[in-house]
């Protein structure tokens, strides 16, 4: 009884306690949010440079998606051709990385070879290396063989060395139980058939996990790409390195408005990735975690 | 592998140099986005000035300040012509990276002004790059709204009018491009050596006639006035676009934006005087150039030759000035009615009389934008500031590369 | 043999013993092979197939044949030729004469140093790979033959093939990752740490110069102290912000996604999901996007200013004495606002991805203990204190190692935030170009970009991995106790 009571009138003390925590919670979304609102809002507004003197723009117009979307020779905004781009190294980037992931992670995981753990022990030594420190080699390196300023060569950039990323997959595949192996070798199942039928069907949180950071590596990162994509030519960037030379000193003023659409219509994919994937995502990280 | 392939080459130019038209690639590179309007109309001039060749011109864009930089990561893979500004012409020609002009020269020597075909060449006394323009310096822009042309005259009457209307007058404090103008006009002195690589510095002078440390008090004052912002170029065009700035030092290229946002009002005079302890000293600055230069790898470094001439003739420069406003090093299309007509130009030419040419050793722009920093930031510190010019010195006269 | 004999003998063994002693067997194993071979497997020393063709493998024959031929092949065109030029990295400067008729330049037959260098290192890998590759195959060759004088079956070509998906299917599976991490990991590693000692900079850069060999000269430029040459002043000043930033980076992020996914999740919040994705949202947008935006929503004559001006915040921290001009509050451009604002920013940034495995985790703790805790009368202080925290700390603790490594080396934020913005206030600290808001690896960036200094970045980013290996051994000796793996399978 008395506990039903305290459902129906809660006291005072309570509801003031539920008042003030949900007052923080909107105080910190608030926080968050701004900065993104401010971007949409940019993205809409009539001013080409920054808004600076109001928060809300004084009028509305789609002119910076129309112009990001259908460009005319500006070399400045080339948005479409950059798009393409990146989504052409993301999808390779992605199919080789993930590929590369799982089969390091399986052999380190799942098998017993005598150089597991010296290979385990390099791969450590080397993620403790400032990854540009040699960009300037593997760049030299990809010059010799004529795939600087191609999407070959980026993709290679962004794939060779992903295989050292395999620990977060190889934690993953350590918490699926020994004894289901086992049992499928009974059977005259061989390494593959294990590896094939029956540890990935059950690794499909970090293979999602896997698929998703390999797809979104080339929409994130600048530097290499722009080692690599050094011949000046627009419509040979990716979305990165064009976006941010639209903030740079020189365009800034003049292409704010396009930088906050392209932004958006970036954010778009990424969002409905990460929506569809959420469940998958969290399982991959905190399942690979346990043994990092 | 190298010999193999000059080989080749030596095979293919023999092969194609005796009768028909061949494939000609090159690829230039312009300073910013607002030049390609500029630089298609000389390509499309080009293409019809060569009828013989089939030539494909890429552009890029690479700014022109920083164009040494993106040069030198991989000379190889530069453009094979391209645009900078003179400053990095030192740091072009010890690397190797320029191109003697060995297709006559004496024509571009004679064409051009003498201070800009000084900035191009080496000190072997060789041509190794094309003037284009003549206006890689500064003065003010004002708005006549405001100011009074007997105002411009003085910095610190700019200031108080500024401060008494609640508005700015915005200077590049932090950049050892424009903080140069204070002590040079001082009489202090700041210049690459012999050598190309490293700068001779006295703005810690204790025994000229106005110390270092009088201008830095100076500078203090003058960052200090409520009338006075620190803005490089990306800050400027904002506030003159939003109202807030109604003055300021900066060059051509921005020239556009200020007429767009004064209008009738638009106007460009030379730097002002300042006070310093209790004199009137006129600001100097730096004259600059830009220039193109072609990239001695280039497959086709004889084409190359030809388009960078041919982007920097009188009438390239000419429909630069039109579409840019940027002032030509082009004797004759500098004589020209409309560009002695143009304001910014005017008051670039008036300033020159101050200007000393840009040859600065890359150890100078770091030191030098921070002085400016701490300037602009009030000293927060309390540095001597003795020490604090030492220091600066010492950055700035330091061997190229520690 | 005796080696091994002895390694066993002693019984546990250190890492390091074990893999010399691994390394001894392997050479023993060869001239065992060499020693009691037949004249085939002798002669597969010279020619690598022969042993297994004499046995009737005649496609691996073939096939080893065939990368022997390659190597050997390499060797006078692309081994000898660089490597003879190792010690010195060329002589041969470049040279050029425009020649009228053709309209080319015509080159001598030059010298590039770093050409040199990275087909040396090269070089080098692939001799020592051809040489561990021959040493195996004196042994398999030996193996085969064994195998055939006691009357087994010998592996038909396809026999090899089904071992590669079966129990010889690690080198399936890792014969590509390992040849991609060889190729653009391991060798530019090599040659980058080789340029540390090299005089590789702005004065020497290929092809139109050489650099050489210098000892270890720079390292001692690291550590001079001179006004002029302030990188041994500027290193400590870097050094001891990249890592006040990492810890500080992480565990912000860490423990406040741990409090807001546990804030969000209890069950006296209304709305869960809603709140979550109101922290989601920052993670759909491009971090470089958000940062770039943030910049300019905090710069001096940015949105932020004005309204901090329009509301008179601005003068009253100019009044006070926290800012140097009443204009504009120096989000981005001073030291003592910069630092702790880039660190706001990154928390804003991470969070929410922190927020995201937390919930993960938090949803995950067996419910029974949690339970019985409150049955015990423990409050919520002590529940969190004494079971959550613990339980997120067992999963996350290793992964918190590697945040720290990648916080020491987290490029994105600092340079997007600082480059083309902050202008460093410590003159020191400019004459080495570097700023008081860089860390290790932004100033080994800017050295390169903007001074083409690639000797002392080199030297810096070897300094980079030595701080980030302590912390990693220091921290993982006393986390892990042993490793665990099989005892969760």
């Amino acid at each position: 009884m008395t506990r039903a009571e305290h459902v129906n009138k809660p006291s005072r003390k309570k509801i003031v306690r539920l008042t003030i925590r949900h007052v923080v919670l909107a105080l910190f979304a608030a926080f968050w949010l701004i900065p993104i609102l401010w971007l949409v809002l940019n993205a809409f507004s009539v001013d080409k440079g920054p808004n600076l003197s109001h928060f809300f723009p004084q009028a509305f117009t789609l002119d910076h998606f129309r112009n990001i979307l259908l460009p005319g020779g500006d070399s400045v905004n080339q948005f479409p051709r950059w798009f393409m781009n990146t989504l052409i190294v993301g999808c390779f980037n992605c199919l080789i990385s993930s590929a590369f992931v799982l089969m390091v992670a399986y052999a380190m995981s799942c098998m017993r070879f005598k150089a597991r753990k010296p290979m385990m022990n390099v791969a450590i030594i080397l993620n403790l290396f400032p990854g540009f420190l040699s960009m300037i080699a593997v760049y030299f390196i990809l010059k010799e063989f004529g795939l600087t300023n191609s999407l070959t060569g980026l993709v290679i950039v962004y794939s060779a060395g992903s295989g050292l990323g395999y620990l977060i997959a190889k934690g993953f595949f350590d918490t699926i139980s020994k004894s289901l192996r086992e049992a499928a070798w009974i059977e005259g199942a061989n390494e593959f058939t294990v590896f094939w039928k029956i540890i990935l069907p059950l690794a499909k949180p970090i293979i999602v996990y896997t698929v998703i950071n390999a797809f979104l590596a080339p929409w994130m990162d600048f530097v290499m790409a722009s080692l690599m994509l050094n011949s000046g030519v627009s419509a040979q960037k990716t979305v990165a390195l064009g976006l941010f030379a639209m903030v740079d000193k020189v365009n800034r003023n003049n292409y704010f408005g396009e930088f906050c659409a392209g932004g958006v219509i970036v954010s778009i994919p990424i969002s409905i990735l990460f929506v569809i994937m959420q469940k998958f995502y969290v399982e991959g990280i905190t399942g690979g975690s346990v043994k990092g | 592998m190298k010999k193999t392939l000059a080989l080749v080459l030596v095979l293919m130019m023999a092969m194609t140099s005796v009768a028909f038209a061949e494939d000609i690639s090159l690829r230039v590179w312009v300073g910013d986005n607002n030049d390609e309007e500029w630089i298609n109309g000389v390509i499309e001039n080009f293409k019809a000035a060569y009828p013989d060749n089939n030539y494909t011109i890429e552009v890029g864009i690479v700014s022109e300040g920083d164009c040494s930089k993106n040069v030198l990561s991989d000379p190889e893979a530069a453009a094979d012509v391209f645009t900078f500004a003179d400053d990095q012409f030192n740091s072009l020609y010890n690397a190797g990276a320029l191109q003697e002009v060995v297709i006559d020269p004496e024509t571009i020597i004679e064409a051009n002004a003498d201070g800009a075909v000084a900035a191009a060449t080496g000190t072997d006394g060789n041509l190794y790059a094309y003037p284009a323009t003549a206006d890689n310096g500064y003065f003010m822009f004002y708005s006549k709204e405001y100011f009074t042309e007997e105002d411009v005259q003085s910095l610190d009457k700019m200031l108080e009018v500024a401060a008494a209307a609640g508005k700015k007058v915005g200077f590049p404090l932090s950049n050892g491009w424009y903080i140069y103008s204070f002590f040079k006009g001082a009489g202090l002195d700041m210049h690459i050596n012999e050598d190309g690589v490293t700068n001779t510095c006295n703005w810690n002078a204790t025994d000229t006639e106005i110390t270092g440390v009088q201008v830095v008090e100076a500078l203090l004052a003058i960052a200090q006035n409520p009338g006075f912002i620190n803005a490089d170029s990306d800050p400027f065009v904002a506030g003159v676009k939003d109202g807030s700035i109604i003055a300021g030092v900066s060059g051509t290229w921005n020239a556009n934006v200020a007429q767009e946002a004064w209008g009738d009002n638009y106007a460009a005079v030379k730097l002002p005087t300042f006070t310093v302890g209790d004199k009137q000293v006129q600001m100097s600055s730096f004259a600059g150039y830009k220039l193109v230069g072609v990239n001695p790898h280039s497959e086709f470094v004889g084409d190359a030759m030809d388009f960078a001439a041919f982007m920097t003739n009188e009438e390239s420069q000419l429909s630069r000035f039109e579409l840019r406003s940027q002032g030509p090093a082009n004797k004759a299309a500098a004589a020209s009615e409309a560009v002695q007509a143009a304001p910014a130009i005017a008051a670039l030419a008036s300033q020159a009389a101050y200007a000393t040419v840009q040859r600065v050793a890359d150890p100078y722009w770091t030191p030098a934008a921070t002085l400016g920093e701490i300037i602009a930031n009030n000293n927060p510190d309390g540095t001597d500031l003795q020490t604090m010019l030492d220091n600066t010195v010492a950055g700035i006269t330091a061997a190229a590369l520690q | 043999m005796s080696m091994m004999q002895q390694t066993k003998a002693r019984g546990r063994s250190s890492g390091l013993t074990r893999a010399f002693s691994s390394v001894g067997e392997f050479f023993a194993g060869t001239a065992e092979a060499f020693r009691k071979g037949d004249i085939w497997t002798r002669l597969s020393a010279l020619v690598c197939g022969a042993g297994f063709m004499a046995r009737g493998q005649i496609v691996k024959g073939i096939l080893k044949t065939l990368v022997e031929a390659l190597v050997i092949y390499l060797i006078p065109s692309f081994i000898v030729p660089n490597l003879s030029k190792f010690g010195t990295l060329g002589t041969v400067v470049a040279q050029k004469s425009f020649d009228p008729v053709t309209r080319k330049n015509v080159w001598n037959d030059y010298d590039n140093s770093f050409l040199i260098l990275l087909f040396s290192v090269m070089s080098l890998v692939l001799i020592i790979v051809a040489v561990v590759l021959w040493m195996k195959n004196m042994r398999a060759a030996y193996q085969v033959q064994r195998t055939q004088e006691r009357g087994k079956h010998v592996n038909s070509f396809r026999d090899d093939l089904d071992d590669l998906l079966g129990k010889r299917f690690h080198i399936t599976l890792l014969s590509l990752p390992t040849l991609g991490v060889v190729l653009l990991i391991i060798i530019p590693l090599i040659v980058m740490i080789l340029i540390a000692f090299t005089n590789y900079d702005h004065d020497h850069l290929p092809p139109n110069a050489l650099f050489t060999w210098v000892g270890l000269k720079n390292f001692r430029n690291l550590f001079n102290m001179s006004p002029e040459s302030s990188f041994g002043y500027s290193f400590a000043k870097v050094l001891s912000w990249t890592l006040v930033w990492a810890v500080m980076a992480t565990f912000t992020c860490f423990i406040l996604g741990i409090l807001m996914a546990m804030f969000i999740n209890n069950r006296n919040t209304m709305g869960k999901r809603f709140w979550r994705t109101c922290f989601m949202v920052t993670m759909a947008v491009p971090q470089f996007v958000s940062l770039l935006l943030v910049r300019n929503f905090f710069a001096n004559q940015g949105i932020v200013n004005t309204l901090c001006k329009n509301i008179g915040l601005t003068d009253w921290l100019f009044n006070i004495g926290a800012i140097p001009t009443a204009n504009y509050i120096p989000f981005l451009t001073n030291p003592a606002w910069a630092r702790p604002m880039i660190l706001l920013i990154n928390i804003w940034v991470g969070i929410p991805y922190q927020m995201l495995i937390a919930t993960g985790i938090l949803m995950n703790i067996p419910a029974d203990l949690t339970e019985a805790a409150r049955i015990d009368g423990a409050n919520a202080w002590q529940s969190f204190w004494h079971i959550t925290m613990p339980y997120i700390m067992f999963v996350m603790g290793p992964s918190l190692v590697n945040s720290v490594v990648g916080n020491i080396n987290n490029f994105n934020v600092i340079y997007l935030l600082s480059h083309d913005v902050y202008v460093t206030q410590n003159q020191l600290m400019a004459n080495a170009n570097a700023s008081e808001v860089d860390l290790l690896i932004t100033w080994l960036f800017g050295l390169t970009q903007d001074r083409q200094n690639y000797k002392m970045a080199s030297v810096i980013g070897i300094l980079v991995f030595v701080v980030c290996a302590i912390i990693t051994l220091v921290a993982f000796n006393r986390m892990i106790k042993g490793d665990k793996e099989e005892s969760f399978q």
